[in-house]
């Protein structure tokens, strides 16, 4: 079984790159005693697998990691396994950490997954400002993994100095457009691409201080095309502000759905402790 | 998250390091005064480290300041700018912080609002080099001076700083001990030769004397070390478990100026592991010292440590989490690194320890390749031992290991030299019993002289020496495939001289250095020799004579007025003892030969075992199972007189 993790990179936070998400979530995980799983072998290393990795400098409300817990550390009704989800969304077995057992929220019976609002908040705690655990929930870790199953990611961006009615002109226009072809440097060569057919959804959706704010959905395969890419063809003169992941979308039985959703019983503990 | 109080109220320092944030964060001397100055109620301590040049250039583009990483916080806004000095070639970028700082970058040209500029750390038992530059410097520990000069500045800041008073607070730091302004001594010269450092007033002391913390126990610090969110060099919980070393190598500044050796209780060592650990989440601890193989009980340490047993808190069903004391194949039990091995420490049963948790890297330091340049240099370790060292780690595991030589030592002729190659391929040759994959990677440095040791009289090999004692290793060593040869630049290793026994003139040719851009000379990529050369011809200055040249027993030397706790006569006679190959035995277990550390402050080593660790012949030249074994005293007693033996023996 794996707990599936989503997470927020949001402030200064973002400036770190990915490699460093995953150092500091390992310690994280060592922080609170969260049970799991080694690779075998002469170095063994915490086994973790995160989805897209997010571009240095990005926020992000939707980051995900799945962590394989060792099987000892369930306990009690995890013997139904996956198919099971009726059974493990009323109770789920509890998770055993350093610190003692975290049983599932009984708040969110709604969810097809057991939810561990106890353990998302622990994390959240264990980790740097900016980062913060926003679901943990139980997976059977069948299925292709994250970074194979997610197939578009929700953006929110910033032109800088672009105002609202300039923005919406430059988004119809690419959209009308059969091909849009940009530059990128790609290890160290100039490679242009059409990224057109990459482009799902884009809208403007409101303006800051800086100027226009769009939301794009981008799809994730064959490569990730980012809003950064997007910018120079909307606006060539302008440049992107704030970018932020809102959302890694896959694409399973039951239509669009994303890995994991935020917890509301988790975020209404936040609430009341901010409050 | 720590997070530093701001207010005028407060006392406030800028803990600067004059490298990367990558290089510095990770310093302990700069962690221990963070804290210390933080939990003051009237006082904050922030950080600042050195920015690369990109950055660098971006700041002085947009007119931005040095900043502290804390609360990005303007540089100049301190009270006092300290830096750490753990290296002579991070000076030029001592000043470049200085001038990012918006301060002028001579001392003598500030003005009363300006901050004052301090500096500490091992390099500042040689301060003169940044003497025009520094405002201050810490002679040796800085845990209890660190109070003390905050209590002084303190007292100038709340009453205005007002204009003309700056000389008088400069006077008043003078006076705390171990606390050395230059700008209160005078200096006077006879052509090239040194005649006299003079204090300007009568209450200013001729001699600084170094500070010295009795007892670690008292300072167990830091309690909250700060984890980086970025990957930095050293990213692991350290926890220093002795401070001093009393091996009495002759080429280890470290070693001479830190004594006496002062073991932090074992009971408090696990107590900071496990706590550090659990805070930080790291999987990997540094039991650090000169030397951490001689901590007392030092294989029971680290098998505690690697099994969770030094943890205090509940195995409360953890099938993870390194509560588990059970020594099975648990992988997320902790790593151990040890730094600063000495061979005849390193047992069989310290490897075994080591080895249980992932094998983290090992690095011996024979220093010397034969047997009679390891006793000119007193590191007393036999052929046998290095061999007993290497089998044990290739026995438990290993397949690699390095060692670390140092080349231009006194005396050395190539035979010494050549029996590098001839000691490394034996190791390697030990390891091929044990795996096909074995083999030893070998690191020469070039010996630069430092002050306050027996060889700070001897004049250092000039670069083509260097160069040609490294073809030498490379030609012994032949086709061996099993050893690798790695060196450091014999160039670098000449800058490095200047600034280590430089005088107050060498200033001028470290700011010219730094005005042509010299910043980050430690990185190779930026080390010019060339500007050195020219900033020293430029600036009238023989570079011959500062670097290359051996001084005479009488000659006064700069750092003379700096007081390192050794007599004078206790290193010139250890030098003529080192150029007629006698050894020194280590006197944390043999008796007192007064070489001053102890006697002259009243205090004494504390350490938890009487006799030296086993394994090895402990390079004594005795047997330390019958004889000459001195008790020892766990707590520092009050001696009747100046001046008496310490160790209680003879």
């Amino acid at each position: 079984m794996r707990l599936r993790v989503r997470f927020s990179k949001t402030g200064k936070i973002r400036f770190i790159g990915h490699r460093d998400v995953a150092r500091v979530t390992e310690r994280a995980v060592r922080k609170v005693g969260l049970p799991v799983a080694y690779s075998e072998g002469f170095s063994p290393r915490m086994r973790m697998s995160f989805g897209l990795a997010l571009p240095t400098g990005y926020e992000s409300d939707g980051e995900f990691v799945e962590l394989p817990l060792v099987d000892s550390a369930l306990v009690d009704g995890a013997q139904g396994g996956a198919g099971a989800s009726d059974d493990v969304a009323a109770g789920g077995p509890a998770i055993v950490c350093r610190g003692g057992a975290h049983a599932p929220c009984e708040h969110e019976p709604e969810l097809d997954a057991p939810s561990y609002c106890t353990i998302a908040e622990a994390l959240s705690e264990a980790l740097p400002v900016g980062m913060e655990v926003s679901a943990a929930v139980l997976t059977d870790g069948r299925g292709p993994s994250l970074q194979a199953a997610v197939r578009t990611c929700g953006w929110r961006f910033e032109i800088v100095g672009l105002d609202e009615a300039a923005a919406a002109k430059a988004v119809a226009a690419l959209l009308a457009a059969g091909t849009v072809v940009t530059e990128r440097v790609h290890k160290g060569e100039t490679v242009s691409s059409d990224i057109r057919p990459s482009v799902e959804v884009l809208q403007v959706v409101g303006r800051s201080d800086l100027g226009a704010v769009l939301s794009a959905e981008l799809s994730a395969t064959p490569r990730v095309v980012r809003p950064s890419e997007l910018v120079p063809a909307l606006a060539s003169a302008h440049d992107m502000g704030k970018a932020r992941r809102t959302h890694q979308w896959t694409c399973g039985a039951a239509g669009r759905a994303e890995p994991a959703v935020p917890s509301r019983c988790a975020q209404r503990q936040k609430e009341t402790l901010s409050g | 998250m720590q997070q530093p109080r701001v207010g005028s109220d407060f006392t406030s320092w800028l803990l600067a390091y004059p490298d990367t944030y990558e290089i510095g964060l990770p310093n302990q001397g700069l962690q221990i005064l963070y804290e210390l100055v933080n939990e003051r109620p009237d006082a904050s301590a922030e950080r600042a480290y050195a920015p690369w040049i990109d950055l660098e250039a971006e700041m002085r583009t947009h007119g931005l300041p040095l900043f502290s990483v804390d609360t990005h916080r303007a540089a100049g806004e301190f009270d006092i700018i300290a830096f750490n000095l753990s290296a002579e070639l991070v000076y030029t970028n001592v000043l470049n912080c200085i001038d990012l700082a918006g301060v002028a970058v001579r001392s003598a040209q500030r003005s009363d609002a300006d901050p004052l500029i301090g500096a500490g750390g091992h390099c500042a038992f040689n301060p003169e080099p940044l003497a025009d530059f520094v405002d201050f410097f810490v002679i040796g520990d800085g845990e209890e001076v660190v109070g003390e000069i905050t209590d002084v500045v303190g007292a100038w800041k709340h009453s205005g700083k007002r204009s003309g008073t700056r000389e008088g607070l400069l006077r008043d730091l003078a006076g705390i001990e171990g606390v050395y302004v230059p700008s209160m001594y005078a200096v006077s010269y006879d052509g090239a030769a040194l005649v006299e450092v003079t204090p300007r007033y009568p209450d200013v002391p001729p001699l600084v004397a170094k500070r010295t913390v009795a007892d670690l126990a008292d300072w167990p610090y830091p309690r909250r070390q700060l984890v980086p969110v970025t990957e930095v060099v050293h990213d692991r919980l350290s926890v220093e478990v002795f401070r001093g070393c009393t091996r009495g190598c002759r080429f280890c500044q470290a070693g001479m100026i830190t004594r006496p050796v002062r073991e932090r209780p074992a009971a408090q060592v696990r107590e900071m592991v496990s706590a550090g650990l659990e805070r930080s989440g790291y999987d990997e601890v540094s039991l650090m010292s000169l030397s951490t193989a001689d901590y007392s009980g030092i294989a029971e340490l680290v098998r505690d440590t690697v099994t969770g047993d030094a943890s205090p808190h509940d195995t409360a069903g953890g099938a993870s989490g390194y509560g588990t004391a059970d020594a099975g194949a648990d992988p997320s039990r902790i790593s151990v690194s040890l730094p600063s091995l000495r061979v005849d420490a390193f047992t069989v049963d310290v490897a075994a320890q080591v080895s249980r948790a992932r094998r983290t890297g090992l690095t011996f330091a024979p220093e010397a390749g034969s047997w009679r340049l390891r006793q000119i240099i007193n590191k007393l370790i036999t052929e046998e031992d290095l061999y007993g060292a290497v089998r044990s780690a290739y026995s438990q595991g290993w397949h690699r290991m390095k060692l670390y030589f140092l080349t231009g030592l006194p005396s050395e002729m190539d035979p010494d030299t050549e029996a590098i190659a001839h000691l490394a391929a034996n190791c390697a040759r030990i390891g091929q019993e044990y795996t096909k994959r074995a083999s030893v990677t070998v690191s020469l440095g070039g010996f630069v002289p430092k002050p306050h040791t027996p060889f700070q009289w001897f004049g250092q090999n000039p670069p083509d020496e260097l160069s040609r004692k490294v073809r030498l290793v490379r030609s012994a060593l032949g086709r061996n495939r099993r050893v690798q040869l790695k060196w450091h630049d014999p160039a670098a290793s000449t800058a490095e001289g200047i600034a280590s026994r430089g005088d107050r003139r060498v200033g001028a040719a470290i700011e010219y250095v730094w005005r042509k851009g010299g910043t980050f000379q430690e990185w190779s990529e930026r080390f010019d020799l060339a500007l050195w050369q020219e900033a020293m011809s430029a600036c009238g200055l023989d570079l011959d004579w500062y670097v290359h040249r051996h001084r005479g027993e009488h000659e006064m030397l700069p750092w003379d007025h700096i007081g390192a706790g050794l007599h004078r006569d206790f290193l010139w006679q250890d030098w003529q003892d080192a150029l007629a190959g006698h050894g020194l035995p280590d006197c944390r277990w043999t008796p007192c030969y007064d070489c001053g550390a102890c006697t002259e402050y009243g205090i004494e080593h504390i350490v938890a075992s009487p006799v030296a660790p086993n394994g090895g012949s402990q390079g004594t030249g005795q047997d330390l199972a019958t004889g000459h074994v001195v008790p020892v005293e766990l707590r520092p007693r009050q001696l009747a007189g100046a001046g008496a033996p310490a160790g209680g023996g003879a």
